[in-house]
């Protein structure tokens, strides 16, 4: 485990936590910010993809005044207590339960009949605090916590979004190019989260496992649309055709081209979208 | 000179690893055996390393793990499409042609099989939580694996497959009669002909192994096979309940139980997560099976 030398605390050794870089009090298993544990080794293959952690059962982070815990493991929940300044939004079919006190309201994401025609939700739910309330989603998988610092852009794919701080925009970019739409296995739209001048917390679902690479400028790397899960926003994304006939018709088959700079997270279980 | 054979794999293996660089069973671990005598095949290990020819593979992940190869120039591997997760644009992937392309489509199974070559990564995952199963196979050892659990093979095991002979049709009348076919209509056969090689399964949940004397039988739900040596056969076996009260007028088909019998001698594998035959309907026809009343 890398220890680094605050600048602020020159005598005592913080602990970097090698998912979200934050600076963690010596002695603390996991990471204050994203839950990551502190005492196990990275797990990185042999080509550069990096796991995202597996964060332990009742482990506890802290975004702004408010505190998440995650429990389970096979379809984890993120139980959140919030704190009477903070709120946070999703989309409504992930709210697994919370306090009667909890107020809800619903935010305009816009995009009106598009979005509907794209199968994505025209409003999200918002939560505010203080109380608990705690979230799901439907199949094994993994919670990927992304702390988010700010000017960042973090582009995911419909529907993989779990929840969301308040303090982080939330908007959508439309997939351009036909052959993106009809190929490209994302759907018509992805979910965009922009922080702008104060830090955010973002919660994702990854179905099965979750892996993170992150590519240099003009890398390239092709992966099956169905496994995408999220990039930095300048990360490009084109669908690329594979000289591969597939099916009875013999239809060609498209995989997603990422070309860096920024991360790409992706995940072990999906839905191909050629599935014959 | 080497005697410690990995106990899963059953190949000569290195017992100074962490795990078999064969098939990635933990070396240091207890064996789990049951009472009736299943083994647990332990999961491969977060990480761990398998070598085959100039190539390996790396498995990450545990709750849907994925296989990630790292081929050598002269090596080549063959997969079906649709678990293909990602590849490096250097990796070249080709169609391999397939025959009975029809009967393929009709039986639900992937009509076209990708090769990749080396050099280069590419990465393969199936979409259900459960274990990759890696089974190296000696110079003219062949595998029976039931459809759609098969995730990879080495360039040098030959791939065919077979009708399963394993069915029973329902309906009164030529209307609606269908034909089920409880482990699938065909199955398919893995056959090391030209040399060793590496055949890779995805199985959903949990994975257990057991190998059957000469003339043990044994029932098991037909979808919940796996893999068998090709030494073991099987047919298909009926069984019904005593009349319980008022279920007498129905209970020849609603209690049924529908079984695959297996003949040994030889190894099989069953997997924990299975779908149980529908038991809607009497069956009015099927292939060779035995049946017991109660």
């Amino acid at each position: 485990m890398s220890k680094v030398r605050s600048c602020y605390l020159p005598s005592v050794e913080m602990i970097q936590c090698k998912w979200c870089h934050a600076q963690n009090q010596p002695g603390t298993t996991s990471c204050q910010m994203c839950g990551a544990p502190l005492d196990e080794r990275d797990k990185v293959s042999d080509s550069g993809w990096r796991q995202a952690p597996r964060l332990r059962d009742m482990v506890e982070f802290q975004f702004s005044g408010s505190t998440c815990q995650v429990e389970g493991e096979l379809v984890p929940v993120a139980e959140i207590s919030l704190h009477p300044r903070d709120g946070v939004y999703f989309e409504h079919h992930v709210l697994l339960w919370k306090d009667e006190s909890v107020p809800l309201s619903s935010l305009n994401t816009g995009g009106g009949m598009k979005r509907t025609i794209g199968g994505m939700p025209h409003i999200v739910t918002v939560a505010n605090g203080p109380g608990r309330i705690a979230f799901s989603r439907d199949a094994p998988g993994e919670l990927v916590v992304l702390p988010l610092h700010p000017g960042m852009e973090l582009d995911v794919r419909e529907h993989a979004f779990l929840v969301a701080s308040h303090s982080v925009q939330y908007s959508f970019i439309r997939i351009k190019g036909l052959v993106n739409l009809l190929h490209g296995g994302s759907g018509m739209y992805m979910d965009r989260f922009i922080t702008a001048g104060a830090p955010g917390m973002l919660l994702l679902h990854g179905n099965g496992n979750v892996l993170e690479r992150t590519l240099q400028p003009n890398e390239k790397i092709l992966v099956e649309p169905g496994g995408f899960l999220y990039k930095d926003s300048s990360v490009q994304m084109q669908a690329a055709q594979m000289p591969l006939k597939t099916g009875l018709m013999r239809h060609g088959m498209y995989l997603a081209e990422m070309t860096g700079p920024g991360r790409v997270g992706i995940q072990s279980m999906y839905v191909h979208h050629h599935a014959d | 000179m080497n005697t410690y054979i990995c106990r899963y794999c059953r190949q000569p293996s290195d017992p100074n690893a962490p795990t078999c660089p064969l098939c990635g069973a933990p070396v240091d671990i207890k064996s789990s055996v049951s009472d009736s005598g299943w083994v647990e095949q332990p999961a491969i290990k977060d990480m761990a390393r398998l070598q085959f020819g100039q190539s390996h593979l790396q498995i990450a992940g545990t709750t849907v793990p994925v296989a990630e190869f790292n081929l050598a120039s002269n090596d080549w591997i063959y997969f079906s499409h649709h678990v293909l997760l990602w590849t490096e644009p250097q990796t070249r992937l080709t169609n391999m042609p397939m025959r009975g392309a029809w009967n393929r489509k009709m039986a639900g199974m992937p009509l076209v099989m990708v090769e990749g070559r080396g050099p280069g990564h590419l990465a393969l995952s199936d979409n259900h939580a459960g274990e990759v199963v890696a089974l190296p196979m000696q110079h003219g050892q062949q595998i029976w694996v039931r459809e759609h659990r098969f995730l990879t093979a080495t360039g040098s095991i030959k791939y065919d497959w077979y009708p399963s002979d394993i069915w029973y049709e329902t309906g009164q009348d030529s209307d609606d009669r269908e034909i089920h076919y409880p482990m699938g209509q065909f199955g398919d056969v893995f056959g090391a002909h030209e040399g060793p090689g590496l055949l890779l399964l995805h199985a959903p949940g949990n994975v257990f192994i057991r190998d059957l004397q000469p003339g043990q039988t044994l029932l098991i739900q037909p979808s919940a096979l796996l893999y068998r040596d090709v030494s073991v056969r099987m047919a298909l076996h009926l069984e019904y309940p005593r009349n319980m009260g008022f279920a007498f007028w129905h209970n020849r088909w609603s209690y049924r139980s529908i079984w695959v019998r297996l003949f040994g001698p030889g190894r099989v594998a069953v997997q924990s997560v299975y779908q149980p035959p529908e038991d809607t309907e009497v069956i009015v026809n099927h292939s060779y099976a035995t049946t017991h009343h109660w």
